[in-house]
Formats: structure tokens, sequence, C-alpha cells
């Protein structure tokens, strides 16, 4: 009996729990723990995270009905794709005290107008990290895609390369480096991408979205195509393992993918109340700097920046000035029927 | 009186039966068929604009239309990719069952044949890796396979002093089917060791007493005896192996890819339910095949066919 009345104790006391927690599905590697620390104390919850690693494993997650997590932190396309099917909820904003720290240019854009829905959490680009040592002895410039696409330049880096296992990431590295538009949905540029990248896949060691920054940290592999945050983690992680070598990272000159990525609540968000407050939250000056000084990632909030350390700053492919961020690209939510094509063209690219 | 009672005791019998078969079949009915069933309606659909199912039907002022397709498996036979995939696979699943066999036959016996005291030791350290997680045994073998690993610096040690270029065990199909056989070794030692276990002793003695040497005692006694255990095991590694995608997304290379990381794919990446239900039908269908040879292969009656 008193097993009995153990086990309900517990079973209700986890409920008491589930009350005052926050679910919070965000990509790895995306939030300062210590950010996650104070929040707890702020709110006497708990915060449980879950994580993905690419937007179309979110998206499958989410539309097949997992949707009870209180704030998601989609990418502009995924937010456009989620308003049209009706999933989120309107944000609160009279809860919303520190709104106004976001800077103008990162609002009011076509994936949500007006940011009933979405607003901005960090940005990243998809660029190249690398090896500086070994890069530099063979002499060959990692700011061009050439270095993952051109088998004259792979040759002296043969099966020291991965590229993301992500069709979406490697067709726009591909269609920029060919000279078009990371959303180009022609059916004879897209074949002209397959064709660059079966003509490059022999020299890559794999397809890689889950373990570059640990391969490039200890050495393994020499070039990876990755997020700007975790290129910026594999540095720390080299420079702190006290390696022999540094990883680096840079913006190829054709351009390349910035991912703005959002904070939304979920129409079946458990605990919307919690969610708006962790919003709030997040946009506070300091824990928005946090998320950029220890996780690497740009930050659209402009009342962060005195807090931000100025080394990063200065770091082009975090924070891309001007000039630079017109050769970078956003993507577009792709219909059905273009999703059907590229993911022939990637199963063909897998296959063979 | 007497015939009354055979026919009750015979009625009671049916009863039994219906009633023991009852649960596996309703298993069978919830867990197999109505979700094959359910995926059998969803390779004829369309796939919705962002994910998930379109309507099969949309009413006009005509009345109700159907809207179903037979093109997701027109698709499926467009190009050859999808069936050298399912070849490539098969052939996967093969060479892991055959290493499984072949590594597990002196793991099991060895277990069967050991004294009484030692054996429940024995086979909780086959079952041991369990009690870690899958995933984290992947990526152990990770950091074994990777070029800083022992491994492959022993191995490369060895292959340049013969003057051969250096080898890369990480993201190759080699290290695709150690994993898959480490995994599953497992399934194929228990099934063994639970057949082996059970053989008559005396059979052996008696051969021995006839003049059979040791070969000819495994060879014509314990070998054709122990099949079953073959087939059980072989259908419990094979079928796993045939549609895993964890183990080709970790470790395999540029073209490591199995049929499972397709159908993944369909489900995740292109959010393509309909085409997704196609390749996972194709696939259980093959299973479904090969679970009725190996059953037909382990029963008493094939058995007896063997023995003749």
């Amino acid at each position: 009996m008193k097993k009995i009345l153990c086990c309900f104790v517990l079973f209700v006391s986890q409920f008491a729990m589930a009350e005052k927690a926050l679910h919070l599905f965000n990509w790895n590697d995306y939030i300062a723990e210590d950010t996650v620390t104070r929040f707890e104390e702020q709110c006497g919850c708990k915060v449980v995270q879950d994580y993905f690693s690419a937007t179309e494993e979110m998206m499958a997650k989410l539309l097949a009905g997992a949707g009870d997590y209180d704030v998601v932190i989609p990418t502009q396309n995924a937010v456009e794709a989620l308003v049209k099917q009706g999933f989120l909820l309107p944000l609160d904003k009279s809860k919303l005290s520190n709104l106004g720290n976001t800077a103008k240019g990162f609002l009011d854009k076509a994936y949500d107008p007006g940011n009933v829905y979405s607003l901005p959490y960090a940005f990243t680009t998809t660029l190249i990290g690398y090896n500086e040592e070994k890069i530099a002895e063979l002499g060959i410039d990692p700011s061009d895609w050439s270095i993952i696409f051109d088998p004259a330049v792979l040759e002296k880096i043969k099966g020291k390369v991965t590229v993301m296992d992500d069709s979406e990431e490697l067709f726009g590295a591909a269609l920029k480096y060919l000279g078009y538009s990371i959303n180009d949905n022609d059916e004879k540029h897209l074949k002209e991408a397959q064709a660059l990248i079966l003509k490059a896949k022999p020299y890559w060691a794999a397809f890689n979205s889950s373990s570059y920054i640990k391969e490039l940290t200890v050495g393994n592999i020499w070039v990876a195509h990755g997020y700007s945050s975790d290129m910026f983690q594999a540095r720390v992680d080299a420079a702190d393992a006290g390696r022999d070598f540094s990883v680096n990272f840079v913006l190829p000159k054709q351009g390349a993918v910035l991912a703005l990525d959002n904070m939304v609540i979920p129409k079946k968000a458990r605990s919307p109340e919690l969610a708006l407050q962790f919003i709030n939250f997040m946009m506070a000056p300091e824990n928005a700097a946090e998320l950029t000084n220890v996780v690497g990632t740009g930050n659209p909030n402009a009342a962060a920046t005195p807090f931000i350390e100025p080394e990063i700053l200065k770091i082009s492919a975090i924070f891309p000035n001007d000039e630079v961020q017109k050769t970078l690209e956003t993507v577009a939510a792709r219909n059905a029927k273009q999703r059907r094509l590229i993911n022939k063209l990637w199963t063909e690219i897998k296959v063979r | 009186m007497s015939t009354f009672f055979t026919a009750a005791l015979n009625r009671a019998e049916r009863l039994s039966r219906i009633l023991l078969s009852l649960p596996p079949g309703l298993y069978l009915l919830l867990f197999f068929a109505v979700p094959s069933l359910m995926m059998l309606f969803a390779s004829f659909r369309f796939s919705g604009e962002y994910g998930g199912l379109a309507p099969w039907y949309y009413i006009d002022d005509g009345g109700i239309t159907l809207d179903l397709t037979l093109e997701n498996w027109q698709r499926l036979f467009e190009t050859d990719i999808y069936l050298s995939l399912l070849i490539k696979s098969l052939a996967y699943a093969l060479v892991t069952t055959l290493i499984c066999v072949l590594m597990a036959y002196p793991i099991a016996l060895m277990i069967a044949r050991s004294q009484k005291r030692y054996r429940d030791l024995l086979l909780l350290l086959v079952i041991l890796p369990f009690w870690s997680n899958f995933l984290v045994r992947i990526y152990a073998w990770m950091i074994i396979f990777s070029p800083q690993g022992a491994l492959t610096a022993a191995l490369n040690a060895v292959t340049s002093s013969f003057g051969l270029e250096p080898i890369s065990l990480m993201f190759s199909s080699t290290a695709v089917i150690v994993c898959l056989v480490y995994v599953h070794l497992p399934f194929m030692i228990l099934p063994l060791y639970a057949n082996l276990e059970k053989h008559d002793h005396r059979l052996l003695d008696a051969a021995q007493d006839l003049g059979a040497n040791r070969f000819q005692c495994f060879w014509l006694i314990t070998w054709p005896l122990s099949l079953p255990g073959i087939y059980a095991g072989a259908v419990l590694v094979f079928i796993p192996s045939l549609g895993i995608f964890a183990i080709p997304d970790l470790l395999g290379g540029t073209d490591g890819i199995m049929i499972g990381n397709v159908i993944k794919q369909q489900f995740v990446e292109s959010r393509d339910w309909p085409f997704g239900s196609v390749l996972s039908l194709v696939l259980t269908a093959i299973t479904l095949v090969l679970v009725l040879v190996a059953a037909k292969l382990g029963s008493p009656a094939g058995e007896n066919n063997g023995k003749k």
C-alpha cells in the first residue's frame, strides 16, 4: 500500500511540475546554459529542452502532431509555412516590454508582416569552417565555394571534407557557386547543381550535419560546410582543447544562405503565458548578448550590442556588413511539387 | 457416454485454441494490419502542401469527387535508383546476417557447452551492451574508427609498412557493416543458444561410439539440429538491419545510405508521406516473404525434410 501511495504522490507531483515547465524546441547548441539557468530562477519553473538539427526535421515533427511545445525557434521559411498552416498563436505584444530592443531591419519581413506571430531570435550564415594550418599549407582559398565543389581544389583535400546532410543547404551553396539564386526552382538549374554535386561527391568524406563540430575540432576533417554558430563553437572547442591547429570560418564570396531564426508560440502550447515571459526574457539586452557571446550567433537585438564582445562584433561571417549582406539570401518555403523535385535529385545524389 | 465426453473435450480444445490465438491475433491486427492498410491508403493519395496528406475527396456542385492517384507507385519504377538501393540494402543485411552467424555460432556453442553455473553470467555478458543506449554505442564506434583513433592508426602502421595508401575506416561501408554486426550480434547468439542448449547430449555420445570424429559429430548432428535456431536468429538480425537508418546516417560515407534512409527522407525532409508509404510497403512486403520462407525452413516439417 505504501508503495502505491508513493507512486501516486510521484505521479501527482509530476503533474505539478509539468505545470511549471517551459517546453522549448530549439536548434542544437543554440542557447547559453547560463541563460537557461537564470530564466529558471526568475520564473521559478523548469526549462525542458528538445533539439533539432534541420528545419525539415522540426517541421516534420511539429506537423505530425508534436505541437505542444511552448516556444519553438524556426527559421524564416518555416515561420511562413507554420503561419500558413494556422499553427501559431498571435503574440500578445502588451506582455513584451522589451519589444523595442530589436533592430528595425529585422522586423516586419515578408514571412510575417507586422510580426504578428514571430519575433527574431538570432541569425546565422551557412559557410565554410576549416583547419587554418592545413588549408594555408595547401594554399587553398577558403572564401570560395570551389573549396567544396571544384574537383581541382578538392583533389588536395580528398576525404577531409564534409558537407551538410541537408538538401536545402547543399543545393543552396551549389546554386550560389553556379551564380544562381538560392531560391531558384528552375529544373534546369537544379539539375546543373545536381551535376556539380555529383562531380564533387567522390572527394567528400560524408554528408554530415550532426557531428562536424567534433570532426573539425579533433582534426579528422579539414573543411566543413555548416552553420556559422557551429563553426564558432568548433573554434572555441579546438582552442580550449589546446590543439596544435586552429579552426576558422569564412563566408564564401559568391554569397551564402542567411538564416533568421525566430521565436514563436504554437497554438497547442501548454503554457503560453510562460512562453511570452521567455520571449521577453530573451529580448533583454544581456540575455540576447549572451547568446552571441557563448554560441556565436548574429544578433538582431540592437540594445544588446554594447554587451557583445568586441572581437565577435568584428567577425564579418557573424555580423556581415551591408556589402556582405547583399550577397546573402534567405531560403523561401518550397511547395510540395518543388520539394518533390529536390528530393528526387537529392536521392539520386545519395544513391549514385 | 464416452462419445459425449470426447465431443466435449474437442469443443473445449477448439475453444481454448481460439482463445489462445486471440491475443496474438489482436496484436497483429492492431499493430500490423491496421497500420499497413493506413499506409496502403496513403500510398494512393496526394501529399499536402506543407506535409501530411491532401484530402482524398473534395465536394463540388456535382457531388463528391475522389482525389486519388497511382503516381506514387509509378515513381518507384520511373528510375532504377530505388530498386538498386533496395538490392544494395538487401546485400548489406545479408552480409551482416552471415557474419553474425559465423561469429555467434562459436559463442553460443561455448555458452551452451559450458558448466551450468557459468551460463547465466555468460548470457548476461552477451546482453550487457544493451544497458547503454544504442546511439551512445554507435558514437563510441565513431571514436574507434576516427582517423586519430587507435584502431585506424594501428591498421595504417601495418598497411604503410607494405607501402600501401593509408586507409580510412570512418564514413565507409566497412564501418556501417561492422556496426550492423555489432548491434545485432546478441540477437543471433540468444536464439542459437536457446536451441543449442536443448540438444540431447546422448546423440553426440552415440555418434562418437559409432566412430564419428568431432567434425562429423558437429556437421551431421549439431549443425542440422541447430538450423531452426539459425533461422530464428537470421530473421531477428536480417529484418532490423534491412530497415535501419541511424547507422548509415552516422557512419556511412557519401554513398553509404540504405533504403531506410530514403524512407526517413520522405517522411522528414520532403514530407512526402504517400511516397514514403510506397517505399515502406515494398520493404514490408519483402520482409514478409522472407519471414514466411524462414518460418517454413524453421518449422518441424522443414526440419524433417532436412534429415531425409
